[in-house]
């Protein structure tokens, strides 16, 4: 059956779909449809109105830790409030799901124009060394499936993983069918609090106890985290590609930036990351080979652009669509002085 | 489980300084523990950061050390998580009451069931000693060198102030009552905040001119008088517990 569905009700029934038992969040635009959504749910999940972004995704880590699968979404503004607990679940190595409906920032921005300036965030918004798994979809009918894989990815990978969204997607309606969607699902990956005498801590630590002031063993640990993240990264590495043997540029772009410039592809090559992090190196680097420019098309400026030139070690043309606006004529005349 | 049992002694010996009250808490919390029966598999402890956030991992059942003033955010998901689990949270006043005071406030309101025992040391002592939002107005410390300008916050009227609460003030001389404000906070079947009238005496007491532990603990001695049936308010030197 198929209906007319937003991308944060994707988002929230693709989340209660992978077995959602917890949810908690603080009401931002254009992240609060999710919230909205789960609140009806309360009593088959637990649901909390937190008191803020920061108490919202603390209480999922530890729902989290006592055996449910758990979820907190907001905005940009929330986000760098929620980075103090994405990094406590890095260290702990607790899953957790992190969505991120981007809107134009710094600070209270352009509320709530969309956005999509919070790539750098989702990798590195945490202080010090971790690898963040980040996925972003394109449509409503991704927004559920990609909800799922983030919480597979999360049980895998037993970190919090960030689904990133930016307003135009969030809020767009697309008729999809859901039942037609195939997927598997992931079981949880950690017991569950109250079966034993683990310490779980945002200390360095081996086997529960702290280990502070010892330089050889952080480089040891932290080898096998980045390790494992890349290995369970392999397994999620979704991209879309439409190759074009005419073109001599290929396109990158992502999430609404990828819908906008689809029509372009009879005259680009466009390749369109799903998991933005970490980088798709394997496949971007052979699917760039053949062209000869690359040009980044994305809603902030350069921020995924960066990225991607180190990881091609050539140069990577970049082409912002700033001030929550985005238009097609725009970006081809963009394209065309380049 | 005997009280021993409760202690994870592979983490032996504790970051707490000689003569720190912390330990003496600690203490009667596993005596209280051992007591009411409880198996490791019933209760889980949530620290924050501080040196009373290190407690939890000196308990032997599944614990948690998070961040700087979260531990009520995290214990509260815990118990939404599995209600079956008895959750304590023992940690420190700059941990629970400053950087944390937000979730205070509102994990009060939602009169979530945790248990929390709140050292309340008037300092930050793992860093250094600076002034805490519990410091008495005039104290000398790293931050308040010419003496603390403010009052301290009320704990008592912050969380007597909700419809329902159950707010209790101990202190480390006074174990037996102690133990026994933590069993019935326990027993409470909602929000029981526990203030535990602490000293510190490395990074606190001896920049006020004590040379022991003791002899701050002798002070509280001195200054704290049990109510066993208070009205509505507790006064300044008074301990008990208050109950709607």
């Amino acid at each position: 059956m198929k209906q007319l569905i937003m991308g944060n009700e994707a988002v929230a029934r693709g989340a209660l779909r992978a077995g959602l038992g917890f949810f908690a969040a603080y009401p931002i635009t254009p992240a609060s449809e999710i919230m909205h959504y789960l609140a009806e749910k309360e009593g088959e999940i637990e649901f909390v109105h937190a008191e803020d972004e920061i108490a919202s995704i603390h209480m999922a880590i530890g729902a989290s830790l006592a055996g449910l699968k758990a979820m907190t979404s907001t905005s940009g503004p929330g986000m760098s409030l929620k980075q103090e607990g994405i990094g406590l679940a890095q260290m702990m190595e607790v899953p957790l799901v992190v969505v991120d409906v981007q809107r134009v920032g710094p600070s209270t921005g352009m509320p709530t124009l969309p956005s999509q300036g919070d790539v750098l965030q989702a990798k590195h918004g945490s202080h010090g060394d971790y690898l963040a798994l980040v996925f972003y979809p394109a449509s409503v009918e991704e927004c559920y499936r990609y909800t799922i894989e983030a919480f597979n990815a999360a049980e895998e990978s037993r970190s919090p993983v960030i689904l990133l969204l930016d307003g135009f997607l969030a809020h767009l309606s697309e008729t999809v069918d859901l039942r037609r969607i195939r997927f598997s699902l992931k079981k949880r990956s950690l017991a569950p609090l109250g079966t034993g005498n683990r310490h779980f801590t945002g200390l360095l630590s081996k086997e529960g106890i702290p280990n502070t002031d010892d330089s050889q063993y952080y480089r040891q640990w932290y080898a096998r985290v980045k390790n494992k993240m890349l290995s369970v990264a392999d397994k999620y590495a979704f991209y879309e590609y439409w190759k074009n043997p005419q073109a001599t540029t290929l396109l990158i772009a992502f999430g609404i930036t990828a819908r906008v410039i689809r029509p372009l592809k009879d005259r680009y090559a466009i390749f369109r990351p799903i998991r933005l992090f970490p980088v798709l190196a394997g496949p971007l680097k052979e699917i760039a080979a053949p062209y000869q420019r690359v040009v980044v098309v994305e809603m902030s400026d350069g921020q995924y652009a960066g990225e991607v030139q180190r990881v091609l070690q050539r140069e990577v043309i970049s082409l912002p669509v700033l001030g929550g606006e985005i238009h097609l004529q725009e970006i081809k005349e963009a394209l065309n002085a380049i | 489980m005997q009280y021993k049992d409760f202690v994870k002694w592979s983490r032996w010996p504790t970051t707490w300084c000689g003569g720190c009250a912390i330990g003496i808490v600690f203490k009667q919390v596993i005596f209280s523990l051992e007591r009411m029966g409880l198996a490791q598999n019933e209760l889980t402890v949530v620290s924050g950061i501080g040196c009373s956030g290190r407690a939890a991992g000196y308990f032997n059942v599944d614990s948690v050390h998070v961040t700087h003033g979260r531990a009520l955010p995290v214990a509260e998901g815990i118990k939404r998580g599995n209600p079956h689990l008895k959750v304590l949270v023992f940690s420190g006043d700059g941990d629970l009451v400053g950087i944390g005071g937000n979730h205070l406030i509102h994990t009060a309101r939602r009169n979530v069931d945790l248990t929390v025992i709140c050292i309340n040391n008037q300092t930050y002592g793992m860093t250094g000693g600076q002034m805490a939002p519990t410091t008495l107005k005039g104290t000398k410390t790293l931050t308040s060198p010419h003496g603390n300008r403010y009052h301290p916050l009320n704990i008592q009227g912050l969380i007597t102030s909700n419809h329902n609460y159950f707010y209790a003030r101990s202190s480390a001389y006074h174990i037996n009552h102690l133990q026994k404000v933590i069993r019935e906070a326990f027993a409470w079947p909602g929000f029981a905040f526990i203030e535990v009238v602490a000293y510190c005496i490395e990074n606190f007491g001896r920049r006020l001119g004590y040379r022991f532990g003791y002899e701050m603990l002798l002070k509280i001695k001195g200054i704290y008088k049990i109510n066993r049936s208070p009205k509505e308010r507790l006064k300044e030197n008074e301990l008990g517990v208050l109950i709607k």
